[in-house]
């Protein structure tokens, strides 16, 4: 794990114990530590948000890692089918009218991420990507249950949509519009995802159900 | 005139209790940042590190100066504005001193001696620190209010900066640098003119002890020996303190606030205890004030401990920053956090201009 100090020495900028008295490390974090800090400061670039959930984490994964629950614990994702490219599903996000959302799961295992790669309109780039990571409560807090993890990234395009023309109508309203309620939205929908599972572990049910695009297919 | 929100500001059913007027005093010439950047054996830290935002000037007192002493001549400027027969009335003599003169008695008789003062009410407060002008003034409010009492004077001595900090091996240490040494003074009487609308305060006994006065031997500091009294920070202990100042300043205020029902960004004038920048910095973003309504001496005075509070609305009013009519509001916290306290006033005291 050593690093080669010489190759460290050329880098401008590094704070470290070795070039740092432990004061003056000590003064730089309090600097930099404040009261309060903006919305904007916390939320502008990254959204980042956390929840503990009393659900054991391999079953907390393997509800994420099927992407159709997407339909029960987000607040407007619906209507998820196959696109007829594998692994990708298309559906609606009814945050607005008439709007296609593409998404595919892409799934680790070891560490349980569960990352979703979605985009509005089409299903060739998708940028719009969810981050969501389960951690044994148990290591972390010394609890049972999970600790969920999902982080955005303003990818240039939730400032400007790549592809206006792929919109239903010309007056739809672009998906990073709504960048600053992210941290609220998520929060509102992993409150949603916190409330689902710990109500099925309590009850001792399967916390994953068929998709839903199967059920509509028997019944139809 | 009603307080908004329903407070008791002018209320004939309740005895109005006024922050009448302050003055304040600062010992000696200023002594520069170089008496301990340039002291031989002076910490790396202290000496070329911007991070640590050493005061460019603070007072000492002189090595003959008592608390008394000083609370003599802060009270001066009160006697010639309210008359000395006035001062002489007080039936309240509340005084904290930073560093008490002895460890026997209080300093309060002393300067009820030296003033000529007969109060009913004396208390030598002895906690509270930082913040203990906000505490005092509770305190006289209350006795003004519930007893035949009228009027009031609050002290606050601060004297480590030049006795403590200035001792050979302690003027070397990072912490030296930041106090000051001053007093300042407040005139609390029966009346509307400038009233204490609310006042807000927390004792926190879980954080009691937090701070400690250090001696290296581990004598008593009673006990004969070569150590130096430091105050015991660590860098744990100055997180912990950086994190509950954070919190506990802004909660008292806002707390207050609401009782009042005006809102935090309604204050005209928002006055602190000052330790640092940081924390300056930190409560004037957590309440959304803009730096110039958030009035501190730090730049001239450094950290005046309890002294802060008065001497800081004494300078602001005499420079015209805190004029007729504002909503002014103290705030603080003491030691390691075992107390947060914040008041308001109508302030009525009249800008008096430079003198």
């Amino acid at each position: 794990m050593s690093a080669d100090p010489s190759t460290l020495a050329d880098i401008p900028g590094l704070i470290r114990i070795e070039n740092t008295g432990k004061e003056e490390l000590a003064a730089h974090c309090m600097d930099l530590t404040h009261a309060v800090y903006p919305h904007h400061q916390v939320y502008g670039q990254y959204c980042t948000i956390q929840e503990h959930v009393d659900c054991p984490p391999e079953q907390a994964f393997e509800y994420l890692r099927q992407g159709h629950h997407l339909e029960e614990w987000t607040c407007s994702l619906r209507g998820f089918a196959p696109s007829g490219t594998p692994g990708l599903w298309v559906g609606y996000d009814r945050l607005e009218n008439d709007t296609r959302i593409y998404c595919k799961v892409v799934a680790g295992a070891e560490a349980m991420t569960v990352d979703y790669h979605c985009s509005w309109d089409q299903g060739e780039t998708l940028w719009m990507i969810y981050l969501m990571r389960v951690v044994p409560a148990s290591l972390v807090l010394d609890r049972p249950g999970s600790v969920i993890t999902w982080t955005n990234c303003r990818h240039p395009y939730y400032d400007s949509n790549p592809r206006p023309d792929l919109a239903p109508r010309a007056d739809r309203p672009w998906v990073g519009d709504y960048w600053d309620l992210f941290y609220a939205g998520h929060t509102v929908e992993m409150a949603n995802l916190k409330a689902i599972l710990e109500h099925r572990h309590r009850k001792g049910l399967p916390v994953c159900v068929p998709p839903a695009a199967v059920t509509r297919g028997t019944a139809r | 005139m009603r307080a908004p929100g329903g407070g008791d500001e002018g209320d004939g059913a309740v005895t109005a209790v006024s922050l009448t007027d302050v003055a304040g005093y600062l010992p000696g010439e200023p002594v520069p940042a170089e008496f301990y950047t340039k002291f031989p054996g002076a910490e790396e830290k202290l000496r070329d590190h911007p991070m640590f935002k050493v005061p460019p000037l603070r007072h000492h007192v002189a090595a003959d100066e008592t608390n008394t002493d000083m609370i003599e001549r802060a009270v001066r400027p009160l006697i010639e504005r309210h008359g000395r027969d006035e001062i002489r009335r007080v039936d309240v003599l509340l005084v904290h001193s930073q560093l008490p003169d002895s460890p026997f008695f209080g300093v309060g008789t002393e300067v009820a001696r030296r003033l000529g003062l007969k109060p009913e009410w004396l208390i030598d407060v002895a906690n509270a620190g930082c913040a203990s002008f906000v505490h005092m003034l509770k305190l006289a409010r209350q006795i003004l209010t519930t007893t035949d009492a009228r009027t009031a004077l609050i002290c606050n001595a601060q004297s480590a900066a030049g006795q403590v900090f200035t001792q050979s091996e302690v003027r070397r240490l990072a912490q030296a640098a930041i106090p000051g040494d001053g007093c300042g003074v407040g005139y609390v009487t029966t009346s509307a003119d400038s009233p204490v609308l609310d006042v807000e305060t927390r004792h926190i006994g879980e954080y009691a002890g937090d701070m400690t006065t250090l001696l290296d031997d581990g004598r008593k500091y009673w006990e004969p020996g070569e150590s130096q009294l430091r105050i015991g920070f660590t860098e744990a202990s100055v997180a912990k303190v950086l994190a509950r100042g954070n919190r506990l300043v802004p909660e008292v205020v806002m707390d207050l606030c609401d009782r009042l029902g005006v809102a935090t960004s309604e204050i005209d004038a928002f006055i602190t205890n000052q330790p640092n920048r940081t924390f300056l910095r930190n409560w004037r973003e957590a309440l959304r004030l803009a730096p110039e309504r958030h009035l501190h001496t730090f730049d001239r005075c450094g950290n005046l401990f309890g002294a802060a509070i008065p001497i800081t609305l004494d300078h602001a009013v005499r420079t015209g920053q805190v004029g007729d009519g504002d909503l002014v509001v103290l705030g603080g916290f003491a030691h390691a956090g075992d107390f947060a306290g914040a008041a308001a006033i109508r302030w009525h005291g009249g800008a008096r201009g430079a003198d």
